[in-house]
């Protein structure tokens, strides 16, 4: 996104020009993957600015010119004039350790799958989970506040557990190693681990 | 009841988590679900260079055992 004031308007005048990210995380990885199809890679200048909070607030004092933010800060700085020049989206892992026995990890997927239900039968009815979120509320508030008629509700997408894909594992791994954010020493199979992880497709009652 | 201690670091990414406990699905479960925040980051050097960044970032009560499972 960048600050109401901003003279960009899409991607592709990003060139050489800071981008706030926090480095190994989803803001990181979707603005290399967003940037690299409008800019060649030496023109991309992505900077660690850690916490979502210190994003928008560097993006708000004009600190930085763009900076890569999630919801509900994406709600937040639209409501305050910003601008998004390009949107992604990213799929997220869950993540067990080693002495998690499968059964609890399939009863925990089931009750995630159960309320990932409710929450698409009515994304609105949950957003006050955002909006009070302890992080965020001060900042909200510090910004002139956010309401659930604030968001576009197809920005947020929650779908049921799967195990990631060889494909994607593979692709991914390869994009990763083309950045240097990979050691190609080795594999991407030694990444993810998917003995657990089975696709949720039924309730608990079913 | 079994015991599990999951991270959150933000409600977007544990959404489903926070209604699951709120409304009970855990319970129905057997699962006793008690969240663990991340820590805080604070100001960071603003730096280009990824190496420079530990990419284990905010998950250090996965990272130390203190939790079994966390998302990102």
């Amino acid at each position: 996104m960048v600050h109401p004031d901003s003279l960009h308007y899409y991607p592709g005048t990003l060139g050489n020009v800071p981008v706030a990210v926090n480095f190994h995380a989803g803001s990181h990885y979707t603005a290399l993957r967003l940037l690299e199809g409008y800019l060649p890679p030496e023109k991309i200048q992505v900077v660690h600015y850690g916490s979502p909070q210190h994003r928008f607030e560097a993006l708000m004092n004009r600190e930085i010119e763009a900076a890569a933010v999630m919801e509900p800060y994406i709600a937040l700085a639209e409501k305050l004039g910003c601008r998004a020049v390009c949107e992604g989206h990213y799929l997220g892992a869950e993540n067990a350790s080693d002495d998690m026995d499968e059964d609890t990890f399939n009863a925990i997927n089931r009750a995630v799958a159960n309320a990932i239900d409710l929450i698409d039968a009515d994304k609105r009815k949950y957003l006050h989970y955002l909006i009070d979120e302890p992080r965020f509320a001060p900042l909200a508030a510090k910004w002139g506040g956010l309401t659930p008629e604030d968001f576009h509700l197809p920005r947020l997408r929650y779908t049921k557990q799967a195990p990631y894909t060889d494909e994607i594992v593979e692709d991914t791994y390869h994009w990763m190693v083309r950045w240097n954010l990979l050691n190609q020493s080795v594999c991407a199979t030694d990444f993810v681990d998917n003995r657990l992880a089975e696709p949720v497709s039924a309730s608990a009652d079913d | 009841m079994k015991k599990v201690l999951s991270e959150t670091n933000g409600a977007l990414f544990s959404l489903p988590w926070l209604v699951a406990k709120d409304y009970g699905f855990f319970e129905a479960e057997g699962i006793d679900m008690e969240f663990v925040d991340t820590p805080v980051s604070g100001i960071v050097e603003h730096t280009q260079d990824p190496e420079k960044v530990n990419p284990v970032l905010a998950h250090t009560p996965f990272e130390e055992g203190r939790v079994s499972i966390y998302r990102a």
